[in-house]
């Protein structure tokens, strides 16, 4: 058995359907879904510039030591957390006990419009996640071709 | 844990330096951030959550691509945790979804018991995720070999790889990148080997 999860083209179908439809009732400029590992799974919208590599596990960080601080108040419920900017501001929302679903969005548009509306949107990504883990992991990476004895294909160092 | 994504063909690995304060952990990032060879595009920014004293506050990031098996790029994740006793709760949110561990150690003699309360504080904390040491690929690095006070080789590995099964140990001196390199190379293909044995051919 596979052990490795994976997430294949309809799951990233799904996903990035459900992310384009939630920045359509938005605004918000970007969303993105990660892993709380810190892993960037997939994400809608106008990146631009942005490192969503880093965006992703500073968030996951920030998240989860946000998390940590609520248990130590004894606040059971928390989900998630918002930064408010004056320009942009950054909302992380708990999807389920693996992912978070970042978004985002304009300040002017307030975090009201981003709770709403991401109510339904959580729960379709976390219908298409728990497929995803559930589904038989029969199409394993099959990574035997690799000569892991082989040097150049790992990291190599800068000449001197 | 791994991440395989076949919708945009990429493989995600996290990889996370441990060790007490102080060890060489951030260094051991700079060196790979500084020297390590990669196309254009394939090296993220280094990210430090540092106190103003450069002091790990929570951790040090930095993203690499690696290389491409069956069309699948590996994009790996490094991250250091603070070394510090007092932010054990930062490590074990680090450690959240490691697939592989370089132990840094300090070679100085005073420093033994740090090194030896470090390790078995990532036993422990590697516990409270339900996970075993066992079963997570890790490599130890002896680093600061450079020093005039440093304990044998022999002796670090009793203190420290001395299990049923010993894992790949390194002398290092990062500052000069001494060590960094192999260790690096030497946890990535102990967990490719470990993703070998587990995944199953796919049949078209």
């Amino acid at each position: 058995m596979a052990t490795l999860p994976q997430l294949i083209e309809e799951d990233i179908q799904s996903l990035d359907e459900t992310l384009r439809e939630f920045l359509a009732q938005t605004d918000a400029t970007v969303a993105l879904i990660l892993d709380k590992g810190g892993f960037l799974l997939t994400h809608q919208g106008e990146a631009g510039e942005l490192d969503l590599t880093t965006l992703g596990a500073l968030a996951s960080g920030a998240f989860m030591a946000s998390q940590t601080l609520a248990g130590l108040v004894k606040e059971c419920d928390f989900n998630h957390t918002v930064l408010q900017g004056a320009q942009y501001s950054l909302c992380t929302m708990n999807v389920d006990e693996q992912c978070l679903l970042v978004v985002v969005f304009p300040s002017p548009t307030g975090i009201g419009v981003v709770k709403y509306y991401s109510a339904a949107a959580i729960r379709r990504l976390a219908r298409q996640l728990a497929l995803a883990r559930a589904r038989d992991p029969e199409g394993g990476l099959d990574l035997s071709e690799l000569n892991i004895a082989n040097p150049e294909e790992l990291f190599r160092k800068k000449p001197a | 844990m791994a991440i395989i994504n076949q919708a945009t063909k990429e493989l995600q690995v996290k990889i996370v330096y441990y060790g007490p304060a102080m060890g060489g952990k951030t260094t051991n990032l700079v060196q790979v951030h500084d020297h390590v060879q990669t196309a254009a595009g394939n090296k993220g920014k280094l990210v430090s959550l540092a106190t103003s004293s450069d002091r790990t506050l929570f951790f040090d990031f930095l993203p690499i691509e690696a290389m491409t098996i069956k069309g699948f790029k590996t994009k790996f994740q490094l991250y250091t945790v603070p070394g510090q006793v007092i932010y054990n709760t930062t490590r074990q949110l680090v450690l959240r979804g490691v697939d592989g561990i370089v132990f840094v150690a300090d070679s100085q003699y005073e420093k033994m018991p740090e090194n030896v309360e470090s390790f078995q504080n990532l036993v422990d904390n590697l516990n409270s995720l339900k996970i075993h040491l066992a079963e997570v690929p890790y490599v130890l690095q002896y680093n600061k070999r450079d020093l005039p006070n440093v304990a044998p080789v022999e002796y670090l590995d009793f203190l420290l790889n001395n299990r049923e099964v010993q894992v790949p140990s390194f002398g290092g001196t990062a500052h000069k990148c001494e060590g960094v390199f192999e260790s690096l190379n030497m946890i990535t293909r102990m967990l490719l080997q470990k993703f070998i044995s587990q995944s199953v051919p796919q049949y078209a």
